[in-house]
């Protein structure tokens, strides 16, 4: 290799470290942009979904209870009193006081729900279950365990008993699925008693398991009258088992 | 009967420390069954290794064994680190008259007071051992519980969040002590209940 060579590729090899070294940065940020817009559609995706729910300022403004962890360590519920306009329509009211849950408290060590959690859908049967359908992430970013489990849906239930009247029973879909489990531990399969006293009312009182921090339940599967709807006939197995969370 | 939970593909609860829940409580296992077996009861595992039987399948081999007790071993991901509480299942709808047989999805009916008596026996032993956990058993909705006929709890050590695996580890021998403990003082009253509608 001549001398003339050698300074063409030394030249070379310069202009290319010189052209990397600017476009580098370049395409770093164009892929941290592409990142960021994709974060952003999926959230976008997530909220077009989701369809937050209508306020209607001219509804009342209520004091709602929402129950949340009392105490990070204890695991345990309390009610926390938040004033919203809440609609007097079952559905939309249970959505807004279900979304304000999801929401969560100021002090996010104590909420029941993965932040990313949200509701998709929520019916309710003319005998009073209700179905609510949370996305994807209500099950796979709850920390596992019975204890974090069983907390999430009593904040599910003691929010919904303590302002929709109406709500009795509570059927949790994920993602539009029945699934066996919340996140490996809690029954997700049958309905949960919403409504102590209306699901109390046909059925003869049965001793009350110890709980931490529920009203005392029993949990008895009101019986389906000839001809009505009810969970068992229009879910198939939903009527299999209703609990008391 | 003893169950380690999970396994297999389900790790169930993680810490941050790589501190597996599937792993913990497969050696919790071995304590509590040396423990029983040294106070002379015969103990069957739902899991020997890293396999992950369904729900039902767990359910199977526990309701195939007369007179048995069922001890499902969790950790769990939250909760004050160093205790432990046992749980029951939520009230079911009682079973009706079905011909001498007990509906799977619900063959925890029956044993419902047996279990939660069972229970607080396991849970003041616990308690004992380890300061702030509970005094009774709590009531929870557990899956592997409903569909299984004996009477039936589910232990959960708090938790993975531990930064050192060696401190779930030195509570394996009193958790081992407290089931053992609670199952001995819990044979005495343990009648097996007639499936309804059974013939006497």
């Amino acid at each position: 290799m001549t001398p003339s060579w050698k300074y063409w590729l030394i030249g070379g090899l310069v202009v290319a470290v010189l052209a990397a070294a600017i476009y580098f940065p370049i395409l770093r940020r164009r892929v941290k942009r592409a990142a960021k817009l994709q974060q952003q559609s999926e959230e976008q995706a997530r909220r077009e979904l989701t369809q937050p729910i209508p306020i209607n300022p001219s509804d009342p403004r209520v004091k709602a209870k929402v129950f949340w962890v009392s105490d990070a360590i204890d695991s345990t519920l309390a009610p926390v009193t938040v004033e919203l306009p809440l609609s007097n329509d079952p559905v939309l009211r249970s959505k807004q006081v279900l979304n304000t849950l999801l929401a969560g408290p100021v002090d996010a060590e104590l909420r029941t729900l993965p932040p990313d959690a949200s509701l998709l859908a929520f019916y309710l049967l003319p005998d009073g279950t209700a179905i609510a359908d949370f996305s994807e992430a209500l099950a796979t970013s709850i920390p596992s365990g019975i204890v974090s489990e069983q907390l999430a849906v009593n904040s599910i239930t003691r929010t919904l008993e303590a302002n929709v009247p109406q709500v009795q029973r509570l059927k949790i879909l994920i993602h539009g699925q029945e699934v066996e489990t919340l996140a490996g531990h809690l029954d997700l399969a049958g309905t949960f008693v919403v409504n102590t006293k209306v699901a109390q009312e046909p059925a003869k009182p049965t001793p009350t398991p110890s709980g931490t921090d529920q009203p005392a339940a029993a949990a008895q599967t009101p019986a389906a009258g000839p001809g009505t709807l009810t969970a068992t006939r229009t879910l198939g197995k939903l009527g299999q088992s209703e609990s008391r969370p | 009967m003893l169950d380690p939970a999970h396994g297999g593909t389900d790790p169930g609860a993680r810490g941050t420390g790589g501190i597996r829940e599937s792993e913990i409580v497969l050696d919790f296992a071995v304590q509590v069954r040396r423990t029983l077996e040294l106070q002379g009861f015969q103990v069957v595992q739902t899991r020997q290794g890293n396999e992950n039987p369904s729900f039902d399948d767990r359910s199977a081999t526990t309701n195939a064994q007369r007179g048995a007790v069922f001890v499902t071993l969790h950790i769990s991901s939250t909760g004050l680190p160093g205790t432990a509480r046992v749980y029951v299942n939520s009230d079911l709808p009682p079973v009706a008259n079905a011909g001498g047989l007990i509906p799977w999805d619900r063959a925890q009916a029956p044993f419902l007071g047996l279990s939660k008596a069972f229970g607080d026996l396991v849970q003041g032993f616990l308690a004992q051992r380890f300061k702030g956990s509970p005094d009774t058993a709590q009531s929870a909705s557990v899956r592997q519980l409903r569909t299984t006929a004996a009477p039936a709890i589910a232990v959960e050590v708090s938790s993975v969040t531990v930064e050192d695996r060696a401190d779930l580890d030195r509570m394996a021998p009193g958790v081992a002590d407290a089931i053992a403990r609670g199952t001995a003082a819990f044979k005495p009253s343990y009648v097996v209940p007639s499936a309804p509608g059974a013939l006497p």
